[in-house]
């Protein structure tokens, strides 16, 4: 599903976020990314959605090697991916539906089939009763499970998550890895990014550790 | 094909609810759009009013063929057939040497002249109106029709053609600069609001391209908010033509009754009125692509 091969992520200015990383990621894995903050997990995950471009080194994403796309074609790449963020990057100016509608219109999703799935979404996320709120009324926790609704809507193959609990208590963020893991039962390559390894360890997955762009030993 | 018809349609239906819903947010650039439009338009129609009044003048350049004296029937007949064949000639007149000295009799209460005369001293004529009003033009083909076998001269009053031709083609050439200079001016205005409606949903656009939409996508909604109000510009344009039509003309009647002439400013007709629309919404929607083209390029997700 994902494949890095001598990968090398520098930022203009010269700091050096991965160092000559490869790895094989495979599909229907769930895979765990440790570390401290600025280890290079974001990195890492902006990598394989295509928001940053390796400096060196070839990212392979469901058998595209995203260094050789074009960007207009890098759209197209992430619709078949779904990604939770940390600041959740939702849009305040529309309901919770429509929010978790956005990414089927962008896909074109026909309008009542798109307002089945967005329903689905929301159920599973325990969401379905607030519909119509505005996403400025959720919790912490409720807009975190919003970003995953809209996350997995369109049923991605790739689930990337980048810190989806770093600001939530701990029976939340509990919550929310067993709805990623209910995603991984039904075979979806699920990533997930953490800095709090005690959350990962009860799962029993392949855990990656970063440390300042290179594997921990 | 289907769903990609399907987007447009839900993208230009989308667009067209917020300017209904939101009216006062555009009515700004609506208002500038169609005053830019208005403006070239109004001259327009002057000028082709006048146009159409000058066309109807008795007075349009006419050119006068003089034959010799010695002409006979079968030299007429040889020009008049040349005539009724060029085809830059609209219409001619013959007028015999008969009719001319009985034509000056008449109306110069010559009464007799004719009796006093042994020989008619007036020569056969050609009254000949061209089509064209362009002053070159004429020239060459006056010279070409004294060419004509048994023709002595081809006259013609050259400066008033040339004024009425300069001052319709000088109507022409400003409505066009104008029509020019205020398209330029759609344009930009539209990729201004194009440019700050970007920028005001930057959060969004984001958001839009970290999951994944692409540029079409995030451009379609702005393309269709510019086609919208082009072609309501266009409308506003077109009505505030009409009320100058409706409130001018009774001036201008009663102006032009001064000089016993019957003159009057005309509105669009269907087929302007069309072109006038799709015009304006093609040149709004080339400002938004401007816009978009270049600000989207500029929102990229970290």
């Amino acid at each position: 599903m994902i494949q890095f091969d001598q990968v090398t992520k520098r930022y203009p200015g010269g700091n050096e976020a991965l160092k000559n990383l490869s790895f094989t990621i495979d599909t229907g894995e769930m895979v765990f990314l440790a570390g401290h903050s600025g280890a290079g997990k974001s990195t890492l995950l902006k990598l394989v959605a295509g928001i940053e471009r390796a400096t060196s080194g070839s990212v392979i994403v469901s058998g595209q090697n995203l260094s050789k796309l074009r960007n207009s074609q890098i759209p197209y790449v992430r619709q078949h991916i779904g990604m939770v963020f940390q600041d959740h990057k939702l849009l305040f100016d529309r309901s919770v539906f429509d929010n978790v509608m956005l990414p089927l219109d962008i896909i074109g999703f026909d309008r009542r089939d798109a307002a089945r799935r967005v329903r689905a979404a929301l159920d599973k996320v325990g969401l379905l009763s607030k519909e119509k709120t505005m996403p400025i009324r959720l919790s912490g926790g409720e807009q975190q499970r919003l970003c995953i609704a809209r996350a997995v809507v369109h049923r991605p193959s790739l689930l990337l998550a980048d810190e989806p609990s770093a600001n939530l208590d701990r029976a939340y963020a509990l919550d929310i890895m067993e709805l990623f893991k209910s995603f991984h039962q039904v075979g979806v390559s699920v990533v997930i990014s953490a800095h709090d390894e005690t959350l990962m360890e009860d799962y029993g997955r392949r855990i990656i550790r970063l440390k300042e762009g290179q594997f921990a030993a | 094909m289907k769903h990609y018809l399907y987007l447009n349609w839900q993208s230009a239906r989308q667009a067209l609810g917020k300017i209904v819903r939101q009216p006062f947010g555009s009515l700004l650039t609506l208002l500038m759009l169609s005053i830019a439009l208005a403006l070239p338009l109004s001259l327009y129609l002057s000028v082709s009013s006048i146009q159409e009044w000058a066309g109807r003048l008795t007075a349009t350049p006419q050119i006068t063929l003089f034959m010799e004296q010695s002409a006979e029937e079968a030299d007429l007949a040889a020009v008049s057939s040349t005539l009724t064949k060029h085809p830059r000639i609209q219409s001619f007149q013959f007028i015999g040497k008969k009719q001319a000295l009985s034509d000056l009799e008449k109306r110069n209460g010559l009464a007799g002249l004719s009796e006093g005369l042994t020989d008619n001293p007036l020569p056969d004529a050609f009254v000949v109106t061209p089509k064209t009003l362009e002053p070159h033009e004429l020239e060459m083909l006056q010279k070409e029709l004294s060419g004509l076998p048994m023709v002595e001269t081809a006259q013609f009053d050259a400066r008033w053609a040339k004024r009425l031709y300069g001052m319709v083609e000088m109507g022409k050439q400003l409505t066009w600069f104008l029509g020019a200079a205020l398209g330029i001016a759609l344009v930009l205005v539209t990729y201004n609001a194009v440019r700050m409606q970007i920028l005001a949903r930057r959060d969004e656009i984001e958001v839009a391209k970290l999951i994944g939409a692409p540029d079409s996508f995030i451009r379609r909604p702005f393309m269709y908010h510019a086609m919208w109000q082009g072609l309501l510009a266009g409308l506003a344009a077109w009505g505030l033509t009409s009320w100058l039509v409706v409130t001018a003309n009774p001036a201008i009647h009663e102006f032009a009754q001064l000089y016993n002439e019957a003159v009057s400013l005309r509105g669009l007709t269907p087929v302007e009125l069309a072109v006038v629309l799709a015009v304006s919404a093609l040149l709004a929607m080339l400002g938004a692509r401007l816009a978009s083209d270049h600000h989207l390029r500029q929102i990229q997700p970290r």
